[in-house]
């Protein structure tokens, strides 16, 4: 009749929660990513490796100021028109190798940029931005779709040109020869 | 703790005399609040022994579950305690200078072009056929009926079926893309904490522990949320997180010849969105659902959903 009689019952609880504790240790060791938890605040609990994944993700899209380095005379054109806010790329293409050639000839003199007639494909110069693209170019924003905002301009092709009274109707440059370049007029 | 364990079992056992031999531990005294299944039997001589037996049991538990609990309270003490420490420090070293972004889509200005919808799939490699962001265009019919459309990729090209002008009231786009809210549905039912809200309060999904389960593809009220059919992880529109901390705008952004997309900081109330949307009427899409939106509409119909 002593206190500790039932002590066995004690034994096996306290060997299940050591058991336990030290197997859950590991467990947790091997379950939980590295670094997780790391960084906690007012968010919830996460990987902190994974934000340093996502951002490591390389960005490809190209920014105006990067044309704009070298072609300092457009922004000028371009300033206070209303196609400020359109940027190089809508019209010219993305003309990633260009830039390459460019970024690497701003570090070596000796490397020459290719004449913008001479390129082919991935960069839309100004010969090809006429012949091959030509005035579609501009019709992909202008030409009238339903849904458009009443103040933007737009157009109908054949009824524009008629109005206009336009002598080459099919001219790739039929846009450009009343609207101009950069200095786009209204 | 001992103090909880004594009123357990004052509440089950009789206050007059001992419970009969049938036992009526504490670990009863939880289901017999009404004393009927455990009743006393009026406190005799004979009751003796079996109270001392009682009594000896009850200890034994008492001492038992009290040695159980305050182990397992010891155990989990020190991560509990991590925890605190750390979210006191991560608070402490944010401080006021954590960015809270936001976005803001001038559904007047959109004239669908379709730019932003190329930008973002090249920009985030989205596999053809899916989408972060798209361009709706609701087109309200003079009978009544209202028609939503999706823009195509390369815009307009006039090989669209025709729609009589004439019979059109009115006619809007509306670009789409993840509302990073707040509250986000999404995020609370990832089973695998993949689904996290980066400092900026951007919704990010952790490709490593995403097991592609959709259950926030469901979740969100949105569906801006989709499998990646290459990944075969839940993809979603980030805000271009890798552009925007390096002080960039968004993909889509950077896309929009009209300008009817613009990203900032909410943080910084001198920044041109916070003034926008102090400034002008705007709402976010389906506000009753609470999930507090960090994406804002100017110019947005009722029909919007």
């Amino acid at each position: 009749m002593s206190f500790f009689r039932d002590t066995l019952h004690l034994w096996i609880l306290a060997t299940i929660v050591v058991v336990g504790g030290v197997v859950g240790f590991f467990a947790r060791q091997q379950f939980i990513p590295e670094t997780y938890g790391d960084k906690k605040g007012r968010y919830v609990v996460y990987r902190a490796a994974a934000l340093d994944e996502i951002k490591a993700q390389p960005s490809i899209w190209i920014e105006d100021q990067q044309c704009l380095n070298c072609h300092t005379d457009v922004h000028d054109e371009r300033e206070g028109t209303l196609h400020e806010t359109v940027a190089c790329y809508h019209c010219h293409g993305r003309g990633k190798k260009h830039i390459e050639e460019a970024l690497l000839a701003q570090k070596d003199d000796s490397i020459e940029i290719t004449p913008a007639e001479e390129w082919d494909g991935d960069f839309l110069t100004k010969v090809d931005f006429f012949n091959a693209n030509n005035r579609k170019a501009c019709l992909v924003c202008h030409e009238s779709v339903i849904g458009m905002p009443k103040d933007f301009k737009q157009i109908v092709v054949e009824k524009h040109l008629k109005e206009q009274e336009a002598y080459e109707v099919d001219s790739p440059e039929v846009c450009f020869e009343c609207h101009g370049y950069h200095d786009t007029a209204p | 703790m001992l103090d909880i364990l004594n009123i357990l079992s004052d509440q089950g056992g009789c206050q007059s005399g001992g419970c009969s031999s049938g036992g009526c531990g504490s670990s009863d005294a939880l289901w017999s609040e009404g004393s009927s299944a455990c009743g006393c039997s009026g406190g005799g001589p004979a009751d003796l022994v079996a109270e001392d037996g009682a009594q000896l049991r009850r200890d034994f538990l008492k001492n038992a579950s009290s040695i159980v609990l305050g182990s397992v309270t010891l155990t989990l003490l020190p991560g509990s305690l991590g925890a605190a420490d750390k979210a006191a420090g991560a608070t402490a070293a944010s401080g006021d200078s954590e960015p809270l972004y936001g976005f803001l889509v001038d559904t007047d200005k959109c004239i669908g072009a379709g730019k932003c919808l190329t930008a973002c799939r090249e920009e985030n490699n989205v596999p053809e056929g899916q989408a972060r962001t798209w361009v709706e265009r609701y087109i309200h019919f003079k009978d009544g009926n209202i028609q939503v459309d999706l823009v195509p990729e390369v815009g307009y090209t006039g090989e669209e079926p025709e729609i009589d002008p004439e019979t059109v009231d009115k006619a809007y786009f509306v670009p789409k893309l993840c509302n990073h809210c707040a509250d986000a549905p999404c995020n609370q039912v990832c089973p695998t904490h993949a689904s996290i809200t980066a400092p900026g309060g951007v919704e990010l999904v952790d490709p490593d522990l995403c097991i592609g389960c959709a259950y926030c593809v469901q979740a969100c009220p949105y569906g801006v949320r989709f499998i990646n059919h290459e990944t075969g992880n839940a993809d979603k529109c980030t805000w271009c997180y890798h552009r925007i901390t390096q002080d960039q705008t968004p993909a889509c952004v950077e896309a929009c010849p009209t300008g009817a997309r613009l990203f900032g900081r909410l943080d910084d109330p001198n920044s041109e969105i916070s003034q926008k949307i102090r400034s002008l009427p705007n709402s976010v899409l389906k506000e009753h659902l609470g999930t507090h939106p960090k994406l804002h509409y100017i110019g947005l119909n009722g029909e919007v959903v």
